[in-house]
């Protein structure tokens, strides 16, 4: 079992899908959000997920097909 | 749920809780949370375990303000650790002795130009030991990770970061990764090289070692200064301010211009002159205005700016100042927060625009700044010319890299030699002597 702690910010476009109950339903992968914050055009999110390495894998190529910016917690570490 | 395998969160030892006893000194009472406010020990740990939040150092103001006078800053040493009493370290510093104290320049010829009758340069093109603003912020991260008993320093970086952690480990004898992606240009890893580095050039794209680097900074006991250090690496920045007040006559000025990366840099720039006026070190100046500078390639902030939002949309980079290409920036929010607060601005430079604020700053003042320099110079100018500030105001403008890092920046942007035969008639053939 691994975990993967992520920040998801989330396009226009997928700001009224309901994300969190998509994965929970296709993928074996416990989702816990710690912290959000979405308005009408843009959002973002951050959690921890539970499940797997390739679960998580599969799941976070999911949220990325879906236009989706998936960064660790930390967001960009390689700095110039 | 079992969690035999956790590689995004930091071991015991990885927090050094087994091999030190972090919050000993009076400074410091330990990490806080910036968005919950819980409270935590002086460790290695960047992340709030609650909400995620990002850790900040929590000081001991009272008690700071007991020792700390402008007479006691002025008998430390010609270094940042002259406001050792304001920085996140326990003990005498170790490493980075000589870092910091660069010059401010009074950049009379390029404030003509821009129309400014007091524009200062803060200078970190000649920071010590590697020319970059980042020997501030490692000066401090190293001395505190080898306070809480780490041996081993990493940082991910395609520049100035991994030259300054190569190079302070080197100095210490500390071991040392550098992570870089696996296609970076050759003449980048030489000035890392020479200090002999274990450089991981991992094959994938920038998300990937971002990925990887967050995975590695949970796993081993590393003190990997932009992960696990990160509350006391953000707060190296905070002597640019420092600095800047006691080079001015213990002032604050009316308006800094400061490029944005991660955005830490910005941040911490305010809280510095914050920290100053609350502890009474200089007059508070309610008038001081931070602004922003970026390059419009990797612009994230900017746009958030412009948009009048506080939500930062992240960004593939695509600009020549890589120093400052950071698509999805740990403190954008946080910078964007203190330009609004201050009511200061952001503006953005292109490419040729860069270009063309490197060569200004160059002709104008004799220094030669690598293109994040030229984001800032440009970006002034831009804040100049929108009447964002006023020619009479104290600006302060930082130029945080050396020139001789970006030289590829330069290539077909500066005229010829002119070539003469080696005899006085073809001298003065050739050469206007009047130019």
């Amino acid at each position: 079992m691994t975990q993967m702690r992520l920040h998801l910010t989330f396009p226009e476009e997928r700001v009224r899908e309901p994300i969190v109950y998509e994965i929970c339903k296709n993928f074996p992968v416990v989702v816990n959000i710690r912290r959000a914050d979405i308005s009408d055009d843009s959002g973002w999110m951050e959690l921890e997920m539970d499940g797997d390495l390739p679960d998580l894998e599969r799941t976070v190529a999911y949220l990325r097909d879906r236009g989706i910016v998936v960064a660790p917690i930390e967001k960009s570490i390689l700095e110039g | 749920m079992n969690r035999p395998s956790a590689p995004h969160r930091e071991s015991d030892a990885a927090r050094g809780e087994t091999v030190a006893n972090p919050s000993a000194g009076s400074k410091i009472k330990g990490l806080k949370c910036r968005e919950c406010g819980r409270l935590y020990p002086a460790v290695a740990m960047h992340i709030c375990e609650f909400c995620f939040g990002p850790l900040e150092v929590d000081y001991d103001y009272e008690a700071i303000a007991g020792r700390l006078s402008r007479r006691s800053i002025e008998e430390g040493p010609k270094s940042l650790w002259r406001y050792h009493e304001l920085l996140p370290v326990t003990g005498a510093p170790t490493v980075g002795l000589h870092a910091g104290m660069t010059p401010l320049v009074h950049a009379k010829r390029l404030g003509k130009v821009l129309g400014l009758d007091n524009l200062y340069l803060k200078n970190d093109t000649v920071n010590h030991p590697t020319l970059s603003f980042k020997d501030r912020v490692v000066a401090v991260a190293m001395t505190r990770a080898r306070e809480l008993g780490f041996d081993t320093v990493a940082c991910a970086s395609t520049g100035n970061l991994a030259n300054s952690v190569s190079a302070h480990a080197a100095s210490v004898g500390m071991k040392c990764f550098v992570f870089i992606p696996h296609d970076l240009e050759a003449g980048k890893i030489l000035g890392n090289l020479i200090y002999h580095p274990t450089v991981v050039a991992v094959r994938g794209n920038y998300d990937d070692v971002n990925r990887l680097c967050s995975e590695i900074g949970g796993e081993y006991p590393w003190a990997f200064v932009n992960i696990n250090i990160r509350p006391y690496y953000a707060e190296g920045s905070k002597s640019l301010a420092f600095e800047t007040a006691e080079q001015l006559g213990w002032r604050v000025p009316d308006q800094v211009v400061v490029p944005i990366a991660s955005g830490s840099l910005l941040t911490k720039i305010w809280k510095g002159f914050q920290e100053f006026s609350k502890l009474g070190i200089v007059p508070a100046n309610p008038a001081l205005r931070v602004n922003g500078a970026q390059a419009e390639g990797c612009s994230p902030v900017y746009r958030a700016f412009v948009s009048g939002k506080n939500h930062l949309v992240p960004v593939k980079p695509n600009t020549i100042a890589k120093s400052l290409a950071i698509g999805n920036p740990a403190d954008g929010f946080y910078s964007l927060d203190v330009v609004f607060k201050s009511k200061g601005a952001i503006a953005a430079a292109t490419d040729p625009e860069i270009v063309e604020g490197m060569k200004l700053l160059a002709e104008t003042e004799g220094i030669f700044a690598e293109t994040a320099g030229g984001v800032t110079v440009a970006s002034l100018k831009k804040l100049c010319e929108e009447g964002r500030i006023g020619r009479s105001e104290l600006t302060v403008a930082y130029i945080t890299g050396n020139g001789l890092k970006t030289m590829e920046a330069l290539t077909g942007a500066l005229p010829e030699p002119v070539a003469i035969d080696a005899s006085l008639s073809s001298f003065r053939k050739n050469v206007n002597p009047s130019n």
